[in-house]
């Protein structure tokens, strides 16, 4: 098994997995905010769309360990590469100056993920370890965002989110290679578009369902 | 225009790899705007050295921008502030009279400082010793038209064997990553058809090697790409991270 | 001292392979037993280690940069020539012997050079395979292009990088050896004397520079690959670290030390603009393909260059040599540039510059086209001058670039001194008095890749040597007395820096032994070096100690060589009755000012044997005899 560590142990290995399982976590996003769009059509729509979801059973199941198992390698990887990349330079500059390659997103991505884990476990102790028998998805929804602390938490979250893919989602095809002089400029104006949709689509749901729900 | 402009100087003084080191701030009187940034040094290295001090150590050879042995922090940016520029190739007349300009060692684990603004960039030797060549001897080699390269793709390897080792990669990283110096090479050789035979055993190898050597890894920040003083591309970096993968999923190489 | 050359007799096309059938063979399983040490890890130096490793030697391989790499060769732009005949315009191996023994003035050994030429084809072709990115055409061949002094097409490159392509070639074979262990990389090292054992080279004294030791390193036989000594100019085209110190080193152990005075002035270099300046910038010969040279018809003209009508311009070169025009050789434009600033008509705040004009050019051909072809030089001039070389003329002058002369070597690379080969430019083998562009990268290649692989083997079947290790007396003796010199140059404390005192010898050098000599001036550097080098050695003043990395220390030693080897460069000038190539002496000219041979006494290489600092050497002369090619006098008119 020596080539299993000579490959994912590899620093490019290493990306490879994070490229992998954060474009997992984005065809994720995709699918999870198509289905929390039935919100729009209100919460017959909203319930309808979750009871359909739960309906499949074990598939539910088996997406969710997948998740969880995307989640421990991204999360993993990504603590130990910044462990790495801290240690790679021990001295630091008394002055450095960006020249133009780095940008926000990609200048924070360790924090914009450490700031989406945290996200992530209120949002599952909020939305998804609660009482599912008692109460609609709506409700839960309804109850949880009449919190206006908890809506502007969740919106910022969203822009952190959005931070994330935005250069998250270019730099996974970079480091898969896939950098060609024809579809570059494309997938980095996907990349974009990736992160405003993310950024709107799920940042304005809270208002919308204060709104609808 | 020739002007004489004066300067304030803050500059890395380290004694050696086991010492502490400091800024150290000096002045640079009367400096003509003609002079390349290490001339402007050895300016203040004949003052230092008429006063009884130890002049301020530094790499150089060329002077020209190609032997890749000059390069410093200068306020910040690897090899100072101009684009496509090594530090030798730097002039006075970018800066302005009455400026303080900071000038550091490059700095990564991988790059231990020797002195002063000398820093120790065996790695990069160890990382080409780990594969960034063909193995042909000397002699028997086929006539050199024996085997045709298509023009553009010898030009896309000479984009990347433009490459002077000069660490700027390395300095100006976030990560200290030495991506950028490692797919130059091996991209290079991989669009080559005399490299392509060794493809997969060479990218495996100097990865593998430039890892082990403590280089931090590469998050695409584009920070190299922007300091290097031959504008490697980072399109080097994508062709050396699809070969890894091909190389290690689908070829025998262990 | 009688020198032999050992080139063998015969018809030249077939004496190298004669040559080769009669030296003795190391066999495959002995060679493991023999270490080789290799000064030098430019073209010359990396390509002998990676080759002899590759045999099975164990060598050692010695470099004053961090890194092998970085070795001057890198800064080659141009090409290298080789007679492959690809583009078909009737190249031959013979052409190419030709054209350099020509190029040379006929003060080369005709055997070395056609050997060279021999080699050229295999050049190419191994560095082809070692992956090195050359130019190509669109079939996919390889391209060339057009160098001076020969009429074919010839001269392969990569882009404006050919040194360094072919550096890192040669760099990437050596880094393999390395890693298999057959090559053990010492940088940072600097040579500071040779071993020599009962009249052998067995091993030399380094420097350590980063730690200051001196280290011993014991061999069988010594490999000197380092380069050329243009910087006793102090103002050159050569890197920083580029210096005479191995090669004078083994001069005074006994190695003769062949045509110093034959130096290579090349004619288009940025121009020096102030005194803080530290080397001078080559611009490419190519730019005179479309450039045109001129000064003001006036003495004096300050006026801006487009502010001189056509009418009061003097394009000197056209005007003198209506055939060659722009395009006559180094040597010939180098003079021509100093005789107008002579004359007063230099241009540029310190009067000494020509124009290189590129407006006519760009009126015919469209500034695009311009760029296509020189973009890269033009933003290199631009970077240094802060002038746009599309809007007015390049301001060029003559610099101090290459050198012909060097350690005396025999057919094998070998010296007089047993066991000490040398190669590339720190020999004085191929070039006679003038190097012809494209050759000098070939020279260091062919010698390390194609020579030495098998003379080293033909010396060491032979020599019987017995073992030697550092622990022999001769090793402490020589370390010694490396010591003690390091150490008085630090003790000095005077009020000179080293870097002065270097400026005022190039100054000398530059003005009495440069581009045009005479006796008067020759004379006067005899006389005013000794007394340089008297004030060197007793007001210098070297900064830090001895036990780390101190810069100024190996500079010190460095410009302490030029200042005894300078004094051999102008009296090998002023004792050459004659003027050929780079050596021009005014006494020695024809009506046209072209230089004036004197083949009846003169047609030989000058080996200098060492008697002591200041004190008379011995010549010795090497006759040199032309079966295959028939001497004439140049003309460019
Ligand atoms: C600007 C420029 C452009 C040129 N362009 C061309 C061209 O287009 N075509 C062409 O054919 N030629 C060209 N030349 C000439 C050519 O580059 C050189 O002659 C050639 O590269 C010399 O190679 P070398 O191996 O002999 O020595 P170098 O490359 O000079 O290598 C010398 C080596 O010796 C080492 N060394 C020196 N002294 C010591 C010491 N005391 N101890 C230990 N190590 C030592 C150095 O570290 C270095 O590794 C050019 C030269 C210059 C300056
Ligand atoms: S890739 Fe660029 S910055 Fe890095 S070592 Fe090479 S030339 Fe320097
Ligand atoms: S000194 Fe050679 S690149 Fe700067």
């Amino acid at each position: 098994m020596d080539w299993v560590k000579g490959t994912f142990g590899t620093s490019i290995g290493k990306k490879q997995l994070m490229a992998v399982t954060g474009l997992g976590f984005i065809g994720f996003l995709t699918g999870h905010l198509l289905g929390n769009l039935t919100i729009y059509l209100g919460p017959e729509s909203f319930n309808s769309y979750a009871e359909h979801l739960h309906a499949l059973g074990p598939l539910v199941n088996m997406a969710e360990v997948g998740l969880l198992l995307f989640a421990t390698v991204h999360i993993s990887t990504g603590l130990l590469l910044f462990y790495q990349n801290y240690k790679a330079r021990p001295v630091k500059y008394v002055g450095k100056k960006w020249a133009g390659g780095r940008t926000i997103f990609s200048a924070t991505m360790p924090y914009t993920g450490v700031l989406i884990l945290v996200f992530l476990i209120i949002h599952l102790k909020t939305f998804h370890f609660v009482d599912h028998d008692n109460q609609t998805i709506s409700q839960i929804a309804s109850n949880v965002f009449s919190s206006v602390g908890y809506v502007v938490f969740y919106t910022l979250s969203m822009v952190v989110v959005a931070f994330h893919v935005k250069h998250g989602f270019w730099s996974a095809f970079q480091t898969f290679g896939a950098n060609h002089v024809k579809y570059m400029p494309a997938i980095f104006v996907l990349s974009a578009i990736c992160a405003v949709v993310a950024g709107i689509g799920f940042g304005f749901l809270p208002v919308v369902s204060r709104l609808v729900l | 225009m020739t002007k004489k402009i004066n300067l304030t100087l803050k500059v890395w003084r380290q004694k050696g790899a086991a010492h502490k080191g400091a800024l150290e701030t000096y002045s640079a009187q009367q400096i003509s705007t003609d002079m390349s940034f290490l001339e402007m040094l050895d300016l203040v290295n004949e003052d230092l050295t008429l006063s009884g001090k130890e002049p301020i150590a530094f790499d150089h050879d060329c002077r020209e921008g190609i032997c890749g042995m000059c390069g410093a922090m200068v306020n910040g940016r690897a090899h100072g502030p101009e684009k496509g520029t090594t530090l030798c190739q730097l002039h006075m007349r970018h800066f302005s009279d009455g400026d303080t300009i900071m000038i550091e060692p490059w700095r990564a684990m991988a790059f231990k400082v020797v002195k002063d603004l000398v820093v120790d960039r065996s790695a990069f030797d160890k990382i080409i010793a780990a594969g960034g060549y063909v193995s042909v001897n000397t002699g028997g080699a086929p006539d050199a038209n024996n085997i045709p390269v298509y023009a553009e793709d010898a030009e896309l390897a000479m984009d990347a064997a433009q490459c002077i080792g000069c660490g700027a990669c390395v300095a100006s990283c976030p990560n200290a990553s030495a991506m950028l110096f490692t797919s130059a090479k091996v991209s290079q050789l991989a669009l080559l058809p005399q490299g392509k035979v060794e493809a997969d055993k060479r990218v495996l190898s100097m990865l593998r090697c430039m890892d082990e050597l403590g280089f931090g890894n590469c998050s695409n920040e584009r920070e190299c790409e922007a300091e290097c003083p031959k504008e490697i591309n980072i399109t080097n970096i994508a062709r050396m991270n699809r070969g890894f993968l091909k190389a290690a999923l689908f070829s025998r190489h262990k | 001292m009688q020198l032999d050359s050992k080139a063998p007799g015969g018809p030249i096309e077939t004496k190298w392979d004669r040559h080769r059938q009669d030296l003795k063979l190391v066999n495959p399983a002995n060679k493991r037993k023999f270490d080789i040490i290799v000064v030098g890890s430019g073209l010359a130096g990396a390509s002998a280690a990676a080759s002899l490793a590759e045999l099975g030697y164990n060598v050692k391989c010695f470099c004053i940069q961090d890194s092998p790499r970085r070795a001057h060769s890198i800064a080659a732009q141009g090409g290298i020539n080789a007679a492959k005949n690809y583009p078909n315009d009737g190249d031959s191996v013979f052409r190419l012997f030709y054209d350099t023994v020509k190029g040379g003035d006929f003060r080369a050994r005709e055997a070395n050079v056609y050997r060279l030429a021999m080699c050229s084809n295999s050049i190419i072709d191994q560095c082809a395979a070692q992956g090195v990115p050359f130019a190509r055409e669109y079939g996919g061949g390889l391209a060339n292009r057009s160098f001076g002094g020969a009429q074919v097409s010839r001269t392969f490159y990569a882009r404006g990088q050919t040194g360094q392509q072919l550096l890192l070639g040669a760099y990437s074979a050596l880094m393999r050896q390395v890693s298999v262990g057959k090559v053990e990389m010492l940088p940072r090292r600097e040579m500071l004397d040779l071993v020599l054992v009962n009249g052998k080279s067995r091993g030399i004294i380094v420097r350590n520079l980063i730690t200051g030791e001196m280290e011993r390193h014991a061999a069988h036989a010594v490999v000197l690959c380092t380069g050329g000594y243009g910087n006793a100019y102090y103002l050159s085209t050569n890197a920083m670290a580029c210096n005479v110190t191995a090669a004078w080193r083994c001069h005074k152990r006994g190695a003769l030390f062949a045509n110093p005075c034959f130096t290579q002035i090349h004619p288009t270099c940025i121009p020096v603009h102030g005194t803080y300046q530290s080397k001078l910038t080559l611009m490419s010969e190519s730019l005179r393909n479309d450039g045109r040279v001129w000064v003001p018809k006036k003495a004096d003209d300050r006026r801006k260059p487009d502010q001189i009508p056509e009418s009061e311009r003097d394009y000197y070169l056209e005007r003198k040599y209506p055939s060659f025009g722009n395009l006559v050789p180094r040597d010939v434009a180098s003079r021509n540039a100093k005789a107008m600033c002579d004359e007063g008509k230099g241009v540029g705040s310190t009067q000494l510059a020509v124009y290189l004009d590129f407006a006519e050019a760009i009126k015919r051909d469209g500034e695009d086209v311009i760029r296509k072809k020189y973009g890269n030089l033009f933003a290199m001039y631009e970077k240094i001058t802060a002038e746009n070389p599309y809007k007015t003329p390049m301001m060029i002058y003559p610099a101090i670039h290459y050198a012909m002369g060097g350690l005396w070597v025999d057919y094998n690379l070998m010296s007089n001194l047993e066991g000490l080969f040398v190669l590339g430019e720190a020999n004085f083998s191929d070039h006679g008095a003038n190097r012809l562009g494209a050759s000098a990268l070939m020279q260091g290649l062919a010698d390390g890749y194609f020579v030495i692989p098998y003379t080293m083997g033909g010396y060491l079947g032979g020599a019987g040597l017995d073992s030697v290790d550092t622990n022999h007396p001769a090793f402490a003796e020589v370390e010694n007395e490396c010591k003690e010199r390091v150490n008085k140059l630090l003790s000095i404390k005077g009020s000179r820096t080293v870097d002065d005192i270097h400026r005022e010898l190039g100054l000398c050098m530059w003005d009495n032994c440069g581009m045009a000599r005479n006796d008067a001036g020759l004379t006067k550097a005899l006389n005013t070096i000794p007394k340089l080098r008297d004030e060197f050695w007793q007001n210098i003043t070297v900064p830090g100690d001895q036990g780390d990395f101190n810069q100024s220390l190996e500079k010190a030693g460095r410009v302490a060589d030029f200042l005894e080897f300078s004094e051999l460069l102008a009296k090998d000038a002023l004792d050459r009755r004659e003027s050929c190539g780079g050596h021009f002496n005014e006494a020695f000219q024809t009506e046209e000012n072209e230089a004036l041979r004197d083949d009846e006494n003169c047609c030989y290489a000058a080996a200098w044997e060492f008697t002591g600092v200041g004190k008379e050497p011995v010549l010795h002369k090497e006759p040199l005899t032309f079966e295959n090619v028939h001497l004439t006098q140049r003309s460019y008119k």
